[in-house]
């Protein structure tokens, strides 16, 4: 689903943020992407939905290599991927259900096949009585929620989450967590960019660390932090 | 059609909607963005209304000139046509001649009338209008000649044949001058060339004005928005998606400054309508002023709206392009 070919990340002014990186997520697997900030988490993600390009290297994504990807196209590319953010990156003048129909009215869905995907969705994250909330009028987790309702929305084979439990206590980052195990269940892959090692420690994923800028392991998590013992790629 | 995933197809194709309805849908989804952005200008009713008096104003000057300027020369081509050879007969001549004279002139093909101002009358008019009166009193005799007025008929207006007939004229033996006057003519033309000009450009540099000041305002708009286009960007629109809305901004802009312009003008006609008909009833004229009706109308809005589509076209492609999420 996910590849990285000997992918490195410059910056301009010289910062290094990622040196010849190589993995490989398989369609419907999870993983979570971890490493100290800095280490060069963003910048993997960042490569994989466009908003960067790498230095040298190819990301591919089922079979198609992202630096063939003309600027034009790159709206179509996001449209296959969920994205959530620790931020939330949620209109806050809009209400929970215009944030999550989003994606959908940018795609030119029917008024009423809107209305359906959104109430479905919305149900499924938990947040049904609160569509016609502002944002500022929830909690962080639900905030959250949102966010992860308008990523999947339009049932996109590939998830990306960057640090999606940061700001929130053990007990709704595992909430947050679980959800994404459900969607994981349907057969999407996600990939979870996170520093909550305590959260990774508690469940059986696949781990891809980072130092540096340099994948130092590859393996689940009982191995972790052990030596890589499975090849990358 | 998904880029990376073939047999993901994106959008309404997934769901299986006929063509038909998504052509539908495409311009439902226009009409609402057209609708919401109207509303924007509508919750922003103080910047809205300076933006659009801008235009609007802009706008009014270049059309009230070419409404002055086209009424102008609906006049003087009315003029053009009845041009008339003034004749001035010889002092000594005998009002029985002169009579004579009259009748053959009024039979000549060419000619289609012959007015015979009388001596006395000229001068007593003249005493009344030029403001001598007094000291004309003191004249022994009446210093004017007896004058007739030849008016050409329609095929013989026109500067050239007007000027053979004239020459034919002088030949008769009453005749002590005869006087075509076109050359006034001619540098009305002239003055009226250079007034159009003048339009043209004052109309170029306020429209060039008025591209610029929407363009601004419309980089204003999309700075403040800057967070909504991030996340739109993140979710997978398209740029025209994006600039869809400020184009309508621009758009109502355009039409409503334009609506605007139109109500100005028509006022400022209205305000002018006095003088105006003083200075017909001076040329002794009936003359009603047009206003701006069908064609010009349409034509104004149609420039008006094209001014805002304009500016904001050239915002919109430098600014939402800038715009990316990092």
């Amino acid at each position: 689903m996910i590849r990285f070919e000997q992918v490195s990340k410059t910056y301009p002014g010289g910062q290094q943020a990622l040196r010849q990186v190589n993995f490989h997520i398989a369609p419907g697997e999870m993983a979570f992407l971890t490493g100290h900030s800095g280490a060069g988490k963003s910048t993997l993600l960042k490569l994989i939905s466009i908003m960067e390009r790498p230095t040298v290297g190819r990301v591919l994504i089922n079979g198609h290599d992202l630096n063939t990807i003309r600027r034009q196209q790159i709206p179509f590319i996001r449209r296959d991927i969920g994205m959530i953010f620790q931020s939330h990156q949620l209109l806050m003048d809009k209400t929970v259900f215009d944030n999550v129909a989003l994606p959908l009215i940018i795609e030119g869905y029917t008024h009423k096949e809107v209305g359906k995907r959104v109430s479905a969705v919305l149900e499924r994250v938990g947040l049904s009585d609160k569509s016609r909330c502002l944002p500022i009028a929830l909690s962080g987790g639900e905030q959250q929620r949102v966010g992860i309702a308008r990523a999947v929305v339009n049932k996109p084979p590939l998830l990306l989450a960057d640090e999606p439990t940061g700001n929130l206590d053990p007990k709704l980052s595992m909430e947050i967590i679980r959800l994404f195990e459900d969607f994981n269940q349907a057969g999407v892959a996600v990939l979870i960019a996170t520093h909550d090692l305590g959260l990774i420690a508690r469940m059986r994923y696949r781990t891809l660390t980072l130092k540096k800028g340099q994948m130092i392991t590859d393996g689940l998590t009982e191995d972790w932090p052990g030596e890589d013992d499975e090849p990358a790629i | 059609m998904s880029l990376l995933f073939k047999g993901r197809s994106q959008g309404a194709e997934r769901t299986g909607i006929a063509l038909s309805q998504r052509i539908v849908m495409f311009f439902v989804s226009h009409v609402r963005q057209a609708l919401s952005s109207l509303g924007e200008l509508w919750r922003n009713p103080a910047a809205s209304m300076m933006t659009i008096a801008v235009l609007g104003l802009s706008i009014t000057l270049p059309s009230t000139l070419y409404i002055l300027l086209k009424n102008t020369e609906r006049v003087s081509a009315g003029w053009d046509q009845a041009s008339e050879i003034t004749l001035f007969l010889h002092r000594d001549t005998q009002a029985g001649d002169i009579h004579q004279l009259q009748t053959r002139l009024g039979l000549w093909p060419e000619v289609e009338s012959v007015v015979h101002i009388d001596k006395a009358k000229a001068m007593e008019e003249f005493q009344q209008l030029s403001g001598f009166g007094e000291a004309l009193s003191y004249l022994d005799n009446n210093p004017l000649p007896d004058v007739l007025l030849v008016t050409p008929t329609s095929k013989h207006t026109s500067p050239t044949a007007a000027g053979l007939l004239l020459d034919k004229l002088r030949k008769e033996r009453e005749v002590e001058v005869g006087q075509l006057d076109i050359q006034w003519l001619e540098r009305l033309h002239g003055l009226v060339g250079i007034a159009k000009e003048l339009v043209s450009v004052v109309a170029l540099l306020l429209f060039l004005a008025v591209v610029l000041i929407i363009g601004n305002t419309i980089r204003l708009n999309i700075l403040n928005k800057r967070d909504e286009i991030l996340v739109m960007k993140l979710v997978g629109a398209t740029d025209a998606f994006i600039q869809r809305p400020f184009l309508y901004t621009g758009f109502w802009y355009g039409l409503l400054g334009g609506l605007l312009a139109w109500v100005t003008v028509a006022l400022l006609l209205w305000w002018m309508g006095d003088s105006i008909s003083k200075v017909t009833q001076l040329y002794q004229t009936q003359f009603k002023v047009d206003g701006l009706h069908g064609q010009a109308l349409l034509l104004m809005l149609g420039l008006s709206i094209l001014l805002g589509l304009a500016g904001s076209l050239l915002s919109v492609h430098k600014h939402i392009r800038a715009i990316e999420p990092k």
